[in-house]
């Protein structure tokens, strides 16, 4: 108590917010740091173990053939599989996994690459992956090498509930991490923009403490609601694919790398009959129209061109050295994309908000005891809070006497 | 989009081409100036006693020292010579195995078993090039480099509490060398991928076309091999030259599809097979960039016996048909060991392309049956003792055929020794005590220090290090059996060091048993062109024979994470009732209880009882006879009540006094 009424302390917490407003006032003014999109990655997270888990894997799998065919290379691609399935024992089918029973297709094909397996997938190597603490022998390719043009997709599956998933069986992702890790990503400019989807049970509330500007989160199911799988293949034994994910890949199929599909096209695809599952989108994070956001934005992969007057010539932009520089051969071809860039430009400023703002809002609509939690937080509450409690104290007294009676 | 696409593709092409051009004329100059880089891709193909066959892929890249062209490659992987530059590597291995190499049947005395076969999981071991207090971290480094490179968890191999340091009984290699497995370690596809990617015609071109996934996987063994010599020493400043060998070794079930035309009756008979059978694929000529790439045929010394070929007559081949004509065939070296020869058939892919791809097949006319040479003895492994508090390891040694006629070539002389070294690492939490060692001889206990010439022993420390046991023991050629027991202490692990699924055990990795006297090594006929295979005078080389024995998996204590519910739930009941009768004790006051009950039961008053007997008077209706009124208490405001509002008055006073 005596901690939190200290005058310091005190002092720290009114500095905060104004910290806060600095910041993103800062951050709305500077021109560097609305960034243009200039890179996609993904990490697709698979996190259960034990053969039974087939379809987890097969998911992730699925998710990670369809954004490869969709342009991002796999350097740009973090695949966690927590278990082997293709050379399981188990697996009639060495090698090979399938999501459907026709078998038309072997998802593991010949050129996997799996970033972190087995016993690695853990939630401290997920949290390290996203926020990009590692230690300094971590090889690159275990690496998250975002920046603040990243657009990163972040799928996730495994069997979960409410504000939690679950890791191996054996530990928990909550959403407060989820959201801490997001917040961290934000501060360090790892990403522009970030679309969470998972596929579990009671994906929604997962999202739940989520509050960073520019996430864009989709679960497979709402809060009370399962995710259930989709067939099961009487050949391999087990289940397949998961009904959240197989009707994202119907969707996928139909499309290409040139094509316009928006995001808002994939969120209406889905149906929750077919699901059995509500799936739920939060966007009150995410200030473009969802309309307007094609899905290759996180699903496909940008190439960066960069103009040069000079041929040959050391480039002086920063983070150059990140991104695969060519010099542009056709000059209208460089316009083009020079004008769309400047449209997302302008769009982001205007959808770039106060967090303050935000998280009032979110405050607002939250439950009640969390509201109160919010009161009984605030230092100026506490005097104020001792006073009625006394007040309260005396009918009390007096009760109890009268009983004693 | 579309727009933004093309010149990309169009600025690739352009680089390419550039690329080529240069290329080709920095090839032409160098190859006047001194030795270039140089890359072969072999497969030699093997029929095995057991129905089975055996594929096993060679692929080398040598670079040369590279001070006259910078960190430039034309075909050496630039990823492993950054490697080997960092690290400072003078030799390492790293081998990815599925299954169990099957010593009886398959053969444990060629440089093909002893050299490819491998405990499962990962096996690594590096010699470094660095002062003594540098190789961990550079071993440290290396590992996570090597997980990044192989998309495998080597990196668990970090942990001092993974690896070890083998003095002499650790046959590849000496001196600053660094040992760890694991044997729990999937192999798959995502291995192969990278290695894959370190051949200059990847799996595209060349022989490597036949690496089919789902048929390499299907297999009873695979191991996948990336062995590192790095010639010369760069200490001295001087730039090295890099031996890179990749190779992969499978054990395959031909499919029996033509067998099944064979009549029923010669159900022995071999089953026929060919490349495009086993691999669903065939070799459409060679990588252009390889300088020799063959495929051989090999029959060992027990099947050509069994064939009845001799060098005379090994051209008219009775019990089996080649579907193409072989190139070359070289005969081994007449050896002491054995009378009979190994026959090598070579084909040389170059001969073929696009249109008429390479094929071969074997097809079985009469059934035969042979066996492998096999190690001096046959090693295994086991475990002893029930109960999670303590088991022992015993490794067996028994003689197998090759044993009696080792016997009976050394019989003449009387006291003839079979050397044995092994080598044996044991997680921390396997607490062996070393004290408890027990030698067997022919099932007879013997004294200790009789057998056992040497022995260097590192203990375990809790978390740190593994523990190494290092033994040469010295045998009687006459030996049938032999066994050696070391009794151990299951220890116990924290909460957060268990694996997701520990209930399957832990892993004790296997032990090398090495036969330091033997050296396999098949040495074919002198020829001006052998000297160009690198595979073929790899099996010149004598090579140490050695072999693996079996992973334990040791059943530890798990904890059944149930209990820490039932702990609480039990410690809450505990406090409940202790703090409970302790609170009724000190607040109960007996007599005034008493007093108070007695006064209740004058009284009789309190409102629910009179509103119960107004309202049953009611109902009854009758009229409620008044009760005995007592005198009500004057004490309302007695001393007690006061003294308790002062308390709390003067702790709130105090309160705001102290927090204003």
């Amino acid at each position: 108590m005596e901690t939190f009424i200290n005058p310091k302390s005190l002092f720290h917490l009114l500095l905060l917010p104004c910290l806060l407003l600095y910041s993103s006032i800062a951050y709305n003014s500077s021109p560097v740091e609305a960034a243009m999109h200039t890179n996609n990655w993904a990490v697709l997270v698979c996190t259960s173990r034990f053969w039974f888990n087939y379809r987890h894997m097969a998911n992730t799998l699925s998710l990670y053939r369809t954004v490869k065919r969709l342009g991002i290379p796999d350097e740009r691609i973090i695949l966690m599989l927590a278990d082997d399935m293709a050379c399981n024992t188990r697996n009639k089918y060495p090698a090979q996994v399938f999501n459907n029973e026709n078998h038309r297709l072997n998802l593991y094909g010949d050129n996997v690459e799996v970033d972190y397996r087995g016993y690695e997938v853990t939630v401290e190597n997920f949290l390290r992956v996203l926020t990009g603490r590692h230690e300094t022998a971590v090889p690159r390719s275990k690496r998250l090498l975002s920046d603040e043009g990243s657009h990163i997709l972040l799928y996730m599956t495994g069997h979960g509930g409410d504000e939690f998933l679950k890791f191996q069986d054996s530990e928990e992702l909550q959403s407060h991490d989820l959201a801490d890790a997001v917040k961290q990503m934000k501060e360090k400019h790892r990403f522009k923009e970030l679309l969470i989807m998972v596929d579990t049970c009671q994906a929604a509330t997962l999202f739940n403490q989520l509050q960073s500007p520019g996430v864009l989160a989709i679960g497979s199911s709402m809060k009370g609601e399962n995710s259930y799988s989709h067939h099961l293949d009487s050949d391999v034994g087990v289940s397949v694919v998961d009904r959240f994910t197989y009707y994202t890949l119907a969707f996928f199929e139909r499309l290409n790398i040139y094509d316009n599909a928006s995001l808002s096209s994939l969120f209406s695809s889905y149906n929750p009959s077919l699901l059995m599952s509500t799936a739920y989108y939060r966007k009150d994070l995410y200030k473009r129209r969802l309309e307007e956001v094609p899905v290759t934005n996180f699903f496909g992969s940008v190439m960066e061109t960069i103009h040069t007057d000079a041929a040959y010539k050391a480039l002086s932009r920063r983070n150059s050295g990140r991104f695969e520089d060519e010099m542009s051969l056709d000059q209208s071809v460089h316009h083009i994309k020079r004008r769309m860039l400047i449209k997302v430009n302008d769009g982001d400023e205007i959808h770039d908000i106060n967090p303050e703002l935000l998280q009032g809002e979110e405050g607002a609509s939250k439950c009640p005891w969390s509201t109160f939690r919010n009161k009984f937080q605030k230092a100026e509450n506490v005097d104020s809070l001792l006073n009625y409690g006394l007040v309260a104290m005396i009918p009390l007294l007096v009760i109890s006497t009268w009983l004693v009676q | 989009m579309v727009l933004l696409q093309r010149p990309h593709i169009l600025l690739l092409l352009i680089g390419t081409h550039q690329f080529l051009q240069c290329w080709i004329a920095f090839g032409s100059v160098n190859e006047e100036g001194q030795k270039q880089e140089e890359f072969s891709e072999e497969l030699l193909l093997k029929p095995l006693p057991d129905h089975k066959l055996l594929a096993h892929f060679h692929f080398q890249s040598s670079g040369p020292p590279s001070t006259s062209n910078g960190c430039h490659h034309h075909l050496f992987p630039k990823a492993i010579s950054q490697l080997v530059q960092k690290f400072r590597i003078k030799e390492m291995e790293l081998s990815f195995t599925k299954g169990r190499w099957n010593y009886e049947s398959w053969g444990g005395f060629d440089p093909l078993s002893s050299s490819n076969a491998k405990p499962p999981g990962v096996e690594l071991w590096a010699v470094f090039d660095v002062p003594q207090h540098h190789i961990d971290a550079s071993w440290k480094n290396l590992t996570h480099t090597l997980s990044g490179l192989f998309c495998a968890s080597i990196n668990f191999l970090e942990s001092t509490a993974t690896y070890s340091t083998p003095e002499w009984s650790f046959p590849p290699a000496s001196g600053n060398v660094r040992y760890g497995t694991l044997p729990c370690e999937a192999v798959c596809t995502e291995n192969l991928t990278p290695w894959l990617k370190l051949l200059p015609c990847r799996d595209k071109a060349g022989i490597a076309l036949l690496l089919d996934r789902p048929s390499l996987y299907r297999g009873f063994y695979h191991s996948q091999q990336l062995h590192l010599t790095s010639t010369g020493s760069s200490s001295e400043g001087i730039d090295s030259g890099i031996i890179l060998e990749q190779t992969l070794t499978v054990v395959l079930q031909p499919n029996s599809e033509m067998a099944i035309e064979v009549h029923a009756s010669e159900k022995h008979i071999q089953p026929s097979w060919s490349l495009s059978s086993i691999f669903g694929k065939q070799v459409s000529g060679r990588c252009v960039l390889a300088k020799p790439s063959s495929v051989y045929l090999l029959l060992d010394r027990g099947l050509s016996a069994a064939n009845g070929l001799t060098s005379e007559n090994f051209w008219s081949n009775p019990s089996f048909e080649l579907s193409a004509n072989p190139d070359r065939i070289f005969l081994e070296e007449s050896s002491s060991h054995s009378k009979s020869l190994s026959i090598l058939y070579m084909f040389q892919v170059e001969k073929y392309c696009e249109s008429e791809p390479f094929d071969i097949g074997l097809m079985w006319k009469v059934p035969v049956a042979w066996l492998c040479q096999q190690t001096p003895l046959h090693a295994s492994r086991f475990l002893m003792g029930s109960g999670n508090e303590r088991a022992a390891i015993a490794i067996s040694l028994k003689s197998t055929q090759f044993t009696e006629g080792f016997m009976s070539a050394n019989s003449k002389d009387g006291s003839c020794e079979l050397r044995v070294d092994v080598f044996q690492v044991v997680p921390w939490y396997v607490k062996v005590y070393f004290h408890s060692l027990r030698v067997f001889v022919d099932q007879q206990p013997r004294a200790v220090s009789d057998i056992i010439e040497k022995i260097h022993v590192s203990p375990s420390k809790d978390k740190m290090s593994p523990g190494v046991m290092e033994v040469v023991l010295k045998l009687p050629c006459r030996v049938n059996t032999a066994a050696l027991t070391i009794e151990f202490d299951k220890g116990f692990l924290r909460i957060d060091e268990y694996l997701p699924d520990a209930n399957q055990g832990f892993d004790i990795p296997s032990a090398i048993i090495s036969f330091p006297n033997f050296h396999a090594s098949m040495v074919f006929l002198e020829d001006d062109s052998l000297n160009k295979s690198p595979l073929l005078s790899k099996f010149q080389e004598k090579c140490p024979v050695m072999s693996y024995t079996e992973v334990l998996l040791v059943p530890l204590t798990t904890p059944d994470f149930s209990m820490p519910y039932n702990v609480i739930t039990i410690t809450c009941t505990v406090f409940a009732l202790y703090f409970g009768s302790l609170l009724n004790v000190l607040q109960r006051r007996v007599a005034e209880e008493e007093r108070f009950l007695k006064a209740k039961a004058a009284k009789k008053t309190g409102r629910l009882p009179l509103l119960l007997s107004k309202l049953s008077a009611k109902l009854r209706g009758r009229r409620l006879e008044p009760l005995h009124s007592p005198p009500s208490s004057s004490s309302f405001i007695n001393s007690k009540l006061v003294l308790k509002v002062i308390l709390v008055a003067g702790l709130a006073v105090g309160w705001q006094y102290f927090f204003s």
